[in-house]
């Protein structure tokens, strides 16, 4: 990857930083609520109060606001949370792992699956399979996310009964080792179908017209003239060739999924970041809000650039080297 | 090898192969040409089994029928037995993989070799074809269009196959690189006693890489011959035109179309709408591909007809042999040029055919038929324009009624239909049919406005053969640029078969297909007017030739009278021919076969 494209995921993520560190130094009011969260007024005193605007340098001008939040930001201090009374970074770490958990293991399952299924179903195109799947999807893509959600828990959790019905483990239990994961894993099942489903139509469809296009391709003629087995035509030559538009939009994806996970969460109470914020947002605990944003936003951007570095590596059109040979 | 028996393919309800039979022996290469849409390469893919509609009779492939093998058969056959070479467009190649890569894979499929084997081998074939060794990692988008074509070539050789399909194997190639790469097909089949099947509309590819050439017109095989033969003399109406659309560095008539364009027909034969000599069984039955002359052809009329045949026809008057014995062929839609000196016997010949003087001896045809006598239908058949515009229309008749007269003759159609097609006439010769000039009588006219209306005079009755003597000998250069492209692009839509009398080589050569060469009543060379002009036989059309104009600054030598004996009893170029031998001056030659020409002359004669 070029130097250029470096610098603008820097500027991008620089950009997002100064709209979080904007946003609540222009909502109404009080900004010292807006960046504290309402919590503080409980156990605000003038000597508190004092201290605070010290700390966030309010009396002083804009920029050096900012340069004061940057300061912090680069120490991992990410503001104090009066609400759980516990400094907004440790209360972040603490939910993290659960939401990249699901959000990781449904974006590569989603992408997965959307990518052979849009595969198989793009070959055998107007073929009854590929109807039926179509149709699905469709009728899959109608739902909002959180409703595949709730049919889910309503049917596993409360009537059959077979899987947990809320939060990543099992409370108070003293698990360890494999019992433990497999624990994890079974709370874990719900919550991630319901994700991956909400996610599987926009992919599958990409891929099903993608794979439509590069089947007639002048080149999957050629593979097949050279008498290649249907698996490699489908997936070696075709299939690799349909993957690159996936690929680009996965990036994309990243923002979208923890959108989704954000329901999901709620629905299943899976103590993730999308949990963590929903009540952040109930309790106006602000500084938790302002994090969460930050944490999710370096994700995206770090997501959009493995994908431009991954993207260099199915497809050599796109590259450094590509001038070497040019004509 | 491979022989295809009555195949058909459909797609869906559109059938784009009709009742093909070919048959292609080991180390033959075969050819088939045509316009884009005709089918070609359905027809490659359907031998590898590749195409996407239904597939109906026979491809025998060893005695093995490849329609009916079963598809794990047939991909053991594919790249093993039969490979192709695809044209270089649209990703032919994968873009995502290297050449190496690509060459490699289909050896490491078949399992002729493993990874390492098959990368040597495949690194082999892309140094046979020249491929820089530096380019053999490079991905397709990182190599010229030359470059890929080779890729693609080196591709097909290897699993070492029998047969090689090649489809458009030098289109969208640049000049240099097309000789190239047919020079490279050409020595890596000899090489390797290859197959080929050539699926091409360049006619250069497919004569310098094709013993036997079949061109293909909608689904149907409508010519199939040796490739020279084929080249030198189309006989179906449609090879003819394809040629006439072809430009190369020998073609001196200028380009023609084909009127129309290609749709495909169940019943009757595909060409007709587009065919300039169809008669009514044409539209009704296709005509089977039947053996004619050496080659085989579908066509109801035999191919390209005759239109006028000339036999030893000959006018004396008194004791000057005006026109002596002379043979000519004119067939339909081409311009058979008549050139010669002033008093060779050329307007007399044409004077003969329109049967102002009566012939002293010998047979004239029109369409096969003898010529007897001349009622008014022949004059429909026939027509001629005249040499100097302003004299051969009467200068008491309007311009309405000098093109009208004709129909007023035949008697053809009420007043206003007879005026209508007056007008629809003027039209087509580009000229106004406003009512002032429809009023407008020969001296308010220029000289080409009054050729042109010549031409609509002699075209009103939509005649098939035009006598044109000298038609534009009186007009000035631009003038005659524009009555000489009126006259082909009539010819091209109305399939006119013209002979253009002129003494003008250089102007014949242009507008004409075939020429003959005339002096003192005897026609001395006859043949392709691109090979006459190119490679002259007969020492007169020699020494016309080098007096025709050119615009550089030499002077021409004319040539001098070597003698002054002719009595008529050699050799009419005798006197003046600077070759001369005794015999020429004791005995006339007979015109006679040499190549592709006629010629008349005992020193040509005596070399072959």
């Amino acid at each position: 990857m070029k130097l250029p494209e470096i610098g603008t995921y820097a500027i991008a993520f620089l950009i997002i930083l100064a709209l979080i560190f904007l946003l609540p130094r222009m909502m109404p009011g009080d900004p010292l609520t807006a960046i504290c969260g309402e919590e503080v007024l409980v156990e605000m005193t003038p000597e508190l109060k004092a201290e605070l605007v010290h700390r966030f340098a309010l009396d002083e001008p804009l920029w050096s606001q900012f340069f004061v939040y940057l300061t912090g930001i680069m120490h991992g201090d990410f503001g104090y949370s009066y609400y759980y009374n516990a400094p907004v970074l440790e209360i972040i770490l603490e939910a993290l792992p659960w939401t990249l958990l699901l959000v990781g293991t449904s974006l590569v399952l989603s992408t997965v699956l959307s990518i052979i299924i849009g595969i198989e179903s793009g070959w055998r195109r107007g073929k009854v399979s590929d109807k039926f799947l179509l149709t699905t999807t469709m009728i899959l893509n109608g739902f909002p996310d959180f409703f595949i959600g709730i049919i889910l828990l309503l049917l596993f959790a409360v009537y059959l009964g077979c899987l947990p019905l809320q939060g990543a483990k099992t409370p108070y239990s003293d698990l360890s080792g494999i019992n433990s994961m497999l624990d994890i894993a079974q709370h874990l099942v719900l919550p991630l179908i319901a994700l991956t489903l909400a996610q599987l139509p926009g992919s599958y469809l990409l891929m099903r017209n993608t794979m439509i296009t590069t089947l007639k391709e002048a080149f999957v003629r050629t593979a097949k003239a050279k008498g290649l087995s249907e698996v490699a035509v489908r997936y070696k030559h075709a299939g690799r060739n349909a993957l690159l538009p996936i690929v680009t939009t996965t990036g994309v994806r990243v923002g979208i999924i923890f959108t989704g996970a954000l329901f999901i969460e709620i629905i299943f109470s899976y103590p993730g970041v999308g949990l963590l914020s929903y009540n952040a947002l109930l309790m106006r605990d602000y500084p938790i809000l302002q994090g969460v944003f930050f944490i999710v936003a370096v994700f995206v951007i770090l997501a959009n650039f493995v994908v431009d570095l991954l993207y260099t590596k199915i497809d050599p059109r796109i590259g450094v080297d590509n001038t070497e040979y040019a004509h | 090898m491979i022989e295809l028996r009555e195949l058909e393919v459909m797609y869906g309800k559109r059938r784009v192969l009709h009742g093909i039979n070919l048959t292609l022996k080991r180390g033959e290469s075969l050819s088939i040409v045509g316009e884009s849409g005709g089918g070609k390469t359905t027809l490659g893919l359907s031998i590898i089994g590749l195409v996407e509609g239904t597939v109906r009779g026979e491809i025998l492939f060893e005695g093995k029928n490849l329609v009916a093998l079963a598809e794990k058969e047939l991909k053991a056959i594919r790249w093993n037995r039969i490979a192709m070479v695809f044209q270089n467009v649209e990703n032919a190649l994968n873009p995502l993989y290297t050449v190496l890569d690509q060459v490699s894979e289909p050896i490491v499929v078949h399992k002729l070799g493993d990874r390492n084997e098959a990368t040597r081998r495949a690194g082999e074939l892309l140094n046979r074809v020249n491929l820089p060794e530096g380019r053999f990692y490079a991905y397709p988008h990182q190599l010229s269009g030359g470059e890929k074509q080779r890729v693609l070539i080196a591709m097909a050789l290897a699993n070492d196959p029998d047969l090689i399909i090649m489809d458009e194997p030098t289109t969208a190639l640049d000049a240099l690189t097309k000789v190239e790469i047919i020079n490279l097909i050409h020595t890596v089949c000899k090489e390797r006693e290859l197959t080929i099947l050539l699926l091409t509309h360049d006619f250069y590819a497919a004569s310098t890489l094709s013993d036997r050439m079949a061109v293909l017109y909608a689904g149907r095989i409508v010519e199939f011959g040796s490739t020279p033969a084929l080249l030198s003399n189309p006989r179906h109406p449609y090879t003819r035109g394809l040629l006439r659309c072809y430009p190369s560095m020998t073609t001196t008539k200028d380009l023609q179309g084909i009127k129309g364009r290609m749709e495909f027909f169940d019943v009757g034969c595909p060409f007709h709408p587009r065919c300039t000599q169809s008669i009514g069984i044409c539209r009704e039955k296709a005509p089977r591909l039947e053996k004619n002359d050496g080659r085989f052809i579908a066509c109801h009329r035999g191919g390209i007809i005759p239109l006028l045949e000339l036999r030893d026809l000959s006018k004396s008057f008194d004791s000057l042999k005006a026109v002596d014995s002379i043979d000519l062929t004119l067939y339909e839609g081409e311009t058979l040029a008549l050139v010669g000196e002033s008093g060779s016997g050329k307007t007399t010949t044409a004077k003969l055919i329109m049967g102002i003087f009566g012939a002293t001896e010998g047979r004239i045809y029109l369409e096969g038929k003898q010529i007897l006598g001349r009622d008014k239908s022949f004059y429909q058949r026939v027509q001629m324009i005249f040499q100097n515009p302003m004299e051969s229309l009467s200068h008491r008749l309007s311009v309405l009624e000098a093109v009208r007269e004709p129909l007023d003759v035949q008697k053809l159609g009420n007043r206003e239909q007879r005026e209508s097609m007056v007008r629809q006439i003027l039209d087509e010769v580009e000229l106004p049919s406003s009512e002032t000039f429809l009023n407008k009588y020969p001296h308010q006219l220029s000289q080409g406005e009054a050729q042109r209306v010549g031409i609509a005079r002699a075209l009103i009755l939509n005649p098939k053969l035009l006598i044109a003597d000298e038609p534009t000998s009186a007009l000035d250069a631009s003038t005659q640029a524009k009555v000489v492209k009126l006259l082909l692009n009539l010819q091209e839509k109305r399939g006119i078969g013209m002979l253009f009398i002129t003494h003008n080589l250089a102007l014949a050569r242009k507008i004409s297909d075939r020429l003959a060469v005339m002096l003192k009543g005897i026609i001395v060379e006859e043949g392709p007017s691109n090979e006459i002009v190119s490679s002259p036989l007969h020492p007169y059309t020699e020494d016309l030739l080098k007096a025709a104009p050119t615009l550089s600054s030499r002077v021409h030598a004319v040539p001098e009278r070597t003698s002054e004996r002719n009595d008529g009893t050699g050799c009419p170029y005798a006197n003046r021919c600077n070759k001369v031998t005794e015999v020429c001056f004791n005995e006339k030659q007979r015109l006679s076969s040499l190549s592709t020409h006629k010629v008349a002359c005992m020193l040509c004669t005596a070399t072959d």
